[in-house]
């Protein structure tokens, strides 16, 4: 018969192993740079298109979203975010990515489901642009953005 | 209640703490990553129209006077760059044209033009402070032949150039 300590002990080491072996959210691709070479003739800088970022989520207890925010001082280009390939929720439009901005809703209506919820996947494709008059990285620096993607009740 | 019996009850509490969603912030979880922007430069630079023929004809006479010409705006001449304190130049291939042909950039979107060129091998100022821009003007060429210097064709094969101002 186990003693009432470690039950206790038992229970603890239990959630800890489950809580971390169902993390809500995580970005898979690591760090990406998206680099911006050429024009056409009448036409501002070509946009490049980067998909190489999934997110693997889980359903929550509660219907949720996941929302997406960054923080890139100093910015100077332009950088879009959306979902694609969403496997659960609805992908929302395309989330421009401004330094400070407030989160915003990046894959909504996510089911709940409160027991053993499968790994669910969405890609990430990012949009950057640019102008002439926004200048270039070799005249002043590239943009650098750590983008934060969350997982909250909707 | 004993010592243990204290212990399981604060373990077990503190494990359901753990495992219960945060309601109040209703956040379950992120994560980050880095992504970076590089914009190299870029330049371009094309001309819109195509071919241009100035014919100098009996149209182009008049009486008593020697020179004569004819002007042509046709054709456009569109650029970009995303680098500061730049220019547009021009130069021809013809080293030694039997008629002068002038050229000046005409309504430009962007930046100001430069005077009046008698085109040359030597690369001269068309347009000047266009850095960081995307814009367009009409080329206006003047062909001018004196009556004394008889008939003939000349082939000019002009170039523009973005560079540093």
């Amino acid at each position: 018969m186990i003693s009432p300590r470690w039950f206790g002990l038992l229970v603890l080491l239990l959630c800890l192993a489950a809580d971390a072996g169902a993390q809500p959210l995580r970005v898979q691709g690591g760090s990406q740079t998206l680099q911006i070479t050429t024009a056409l003739p009448g036409q501002q800088p070509t946009p490049v298109v980067n998909t190489a970022t999934t997110l693997r989520f889980r359903r929550q207890s509660q219907i949720a979203k996941i929302t997406v925010s960054t923080s890139c001082p100093g910015q100077r280009f332009s950088l879009r975010a959306r979902a694609v390939s969403v496997q659960d929720g609805s992908p929302a439009p395309a989330v421009t990515l401004t330094h400070g901005m407030p989160a915003a809703d990046l894959i909504r209506d996510i089911p709940s489901q409160p027991v053993n919820p499968p790994v669910r996947r969405a890609t990430i494709e990012y949009t950057a642009s640019s102008t002439f008059e926004q200048g270039n990285s070799t005249e002043l620096g590239a943009d650098s953005h750590t983008v934060t993607f969350t997982i909250v009740a909707q | 209640m004993t010592n243990g019996s204290l212990f399981a009850v604060a373990t077990t509490a503190a494990a359901i703490l753990c495992c219960a969603p945060i309601a109040s912030a209703q956040v379950y979880g992120g994560d980050t990553q880095t992504i970076g922007v590089q914009v190299a430069p870029i330049t371009v630079v094309t001309v819109q129209g195509g071919a241009v023929a100035l014919n100098i004809t009996d149209a182009d006479v008049v009486a008593g006077v020697d020179a004569m010409t004819v002007q042509d705006q046709n054709t456009r001449l569109v650029w970009g760059t995303n680098s500061s304190a730049r220019k547009i130049t021009a130069q021809t291939s013809l080293a030694s044209p039997l008629f002068q042909l002038r050229l000046i950039a005409a309504s430009p979107t962007r930046g100001t033009p430069g005077p009046e060129m008698l085109l040359g091998t030597a690369p001269q100022n068309l347009l000047l402070g266009i850095g960081r821009s995307l814009g367009s003007c009409t080329l206006r060429y003047t062909g001018t032949a004196l009556a004394s210097q008889g008939i003939g064709t000349d082939i000019h094969t002009i170039t523009f150039t973005v560079t540093t101002q």
